[in-house]
């Protein structure tokens, strides 16, 4: 724990630690190796609850969770998650819990599979988000309120950047962002009325693509202005709305265009190294972000998406996936966008297709869309050995 | 601002319907009394139809605003209305019935895509959920985003709309205007217009 008397905040804000829960297993560095070795958490399983035909999906394991936790009734499924991943991120950098640090929630829908649907005696009063939120303050033991952010698809990604804002205008030192989804028929019958479930494992941007896999994860993220080493800082971010259609994307990817433009311009347009594309798999998506590159000039930059390794997380995807990205910067190695055989965007794009060998890796650039035509690029870079 | 059946612009009364009548009863009375013609309007859930016409009347009060206004929101509730629908429709004993058009709105920030189609907003989104209006932590950044530059204008404050409950502040923020955008004041006008 450093001593307190003289610090030199830093105007940048770092991310300094992170933790994963995911189908792949709990812990960012083997959620990493995992996909490093091309493991994929999307199954076919037949869940009666949930829908009346077979689904591909990502779930995750209660056993994961530790056996006190995973049996404790006072908590819903979801919140077991968030709490398992909470104590564990706290525990490993030791972080203040007091009126220093910030706490955002980015979900879309939290307990929801509550709604017309009790289980285990939980109040309908659970549904609400801030009540959740709370009963998880309360279990960590945070002083300040735990702030839900209900974003779309975009807020996981849009957590991190909105706590990096008001860390640097000085209200807070520090910073823990936790992201997190559950499946539930509320959720599959949706994107299925949407048509927009695949019937097969997804393939990001690849010319058969015919729809996402829903899946599940949380990911939590600790940010500091303490100047560290090996972290990574977020250097520039841009979110801007299509103003076009609340459930398509805009067929000029114009608010994403606006949003990468504004994240590199704030970043002083560095050199990228690689693109963690949204891409969700469904036709309209993967086309838009193949637009909105194109107009950036950027389809020449190595890119991914993760969906084909975790399907789409919802809540937890910008965060997750910008971990791992994080983790891609620190190893030196490029992750595989997993689902990809053929160009099929309107802009062809440079999908990395297999592992390459160590190369140094410095920035990358994370994109997110979501429903009600929001979108999020952001840019983080890493330190450097000096902080 | 619409607090139950009423809705007051600047403190000015602009309707107010009897008590009594439904939501959707309230919200089709005002639009027409708003007398603008937007045919997206009647797909709306109740959240969006609420906060489409709090912002169409603050507009008629602005003029209309710059692209880059940024809409920082927050509830209670989230998308509880169309929340409810939606598990109506799949929770049914003759098997499940859900619609695109129901599930679209079953998100909270899908109000603020509204608002930015209906006035050509390429701006910054935010949905945040607090137990009750919180102008402590939405004031600051706020004035953050302002003063950052990363907003000419903001749209924010407080939108609960439920069957029980129709409670919606939002004001503009920007560089200039006639009142500072603080916490204090902010709470004076929220609870001025509770009496």
């Amino acid at each position: 724990m450093e001593g307190k008397t003289r610090i030199d905040m830093s105007r940048d804000v770092l991310i300094a630690g992170d933790y994963l829960i995911t189908p792949l297993g709990a812990g960012t560095a083997l959620n990493f190796r995992k996909v490093m070795e091309g493991e994929s958490a999307v199954k076919q399983a037949y869940l009666p609850e949930m829908a009346e035909h077979p689904l591909f999906l990502a779930r995750i394991d209660e056993g994961l969770l530790p056996p006190l936790l995973r049996d404790d009734e006072r908590y819903t499924r979801l919140e077991k998650f968030f709490i398992a991943a909470l104590e564990a991120l706290i525990a490993e950098h030791d972080i203040p819990k007091d009126g220093r640090t910030l706490v955002l929630l980015s979900t879309t829908k939290g307990n929801i599979s509550l709604l017309n649907n009790p289980r285990g005696g939980f109040p309908e009063e659970r549904i609400y988000l801030s009540t959740m939120a709370e009963v998880i303050r309360r279990r960590i033991g945070f002083e300040n309120p735990v702030i839900p952010l209900s974003n779309a698809c975009i807020s996981g990604a849009l957590a991190l950047t909105v706590a990096g804002q008001l860390m640097q205008s000085g209200r807070y030192e520090y910073a823990v962002v936790v992201g997190g989804d559950e499946i539930s028929r509320f959720i599959v019958s949706g994107f299925h009325a949407f048509q927009a479930l695949a019937d097969a494992p997804c393939r990001p941007f690849d010319r058969d693509r015919n729809g996402l896999n829903l899946g599940e994860a949380v990911a939590a993220a600790y940010l500091t202005r303490i100047p560290k080493p090996d972290t990574v800082r977020i250097l520039g971010t841009g979110s801007f709305n299509d103003a076009n259609h609340i459930s398509g994307p805009s067929r000029t990817g114009e608010g994403l265009y606006r949003s990468i433009r504004a994240a590199m311009a704030e970043a002083d347009s560095p050199a990228i190294d690689f693109i963690s594309a949204h891409g969700t798999a469904t036709r309209y998506n993967d086309d838009m972000e193949s637009i909105a590159l194109h107009r950036c000039g950027l389809t020449a930059v190595p890119l991914h998406s993760l969906k084909g390794y975790y399907g789409h997380t919802l809540g937890a995807s910008g965060l997750l996936e910008t971990i791992l990205g994080i983790h891609s910067l620190k190893t030196g190695r490029l992750i595989p966008s997993l689902g990809f055989v053929q160009e099929g965007t309107t802009h062809p794009l440079n999908i990395i297709r297999q592992a390459t060998a160590e190369r140094p890796l410095r920035t990358f650039l994370k994109t997110a869309s979501g429903f009600g035509g929001c979108n999020i690029a952001t840019v983080f870079q890493q330190t450097g050995q000096h902080g | 601002m619409i607090r139950e059946r009423s809705i007051y612009i600047d403190g000015a009364r602009f309707l107010s319907a009897d008590p009594h009548s439904s939501l959707g009863e309230f919200l089709r009375s005002a639009y027409r009394m708003l007398e603008t013609d937007y045919p997206k309007f009647h797909k709306m859930d109740g959240l969006c139809k609420a906060v489409f016409i709090a912002v169409e009347l603050m507009t008629r009060q602005t003029g209309p605003l710059p692209t880059d206004t940024a809409l920082i929101f927050s509830n209670r509730s989230s998308s509880f209305l169309a929340d409810h629908k939606h598990a109506s429709d799949i929770f049914r004993p003759d098997g499940v019935v859900a619609s695109p058009a129901t599930f679209v709105y079953t998100l909270p920030n899908i109000a603020m895509g509204e608002i930015s189609i209906r006035h050509q907003l390429h701006s910054e989104n935010v949905f945040f959920i607090f137990d009750s209006y919180n102008p402590e932590f939405l004031a600051p950044y706020v004035n953050t985003l302002l003063h950052a530059g990363r907003a000419e204008r903001v749209i924010s404050g407080w939108t609960e709309v439920t069957e029980e409950r129709c409670d919606l502040f939002l004001c503009v923020a920007g560089a200039k205007g006639p009142a500072p955008h603080t916490i204090e004041h902010l709470k004076r006008l929220y609870d001025k217009e509770h009496e």
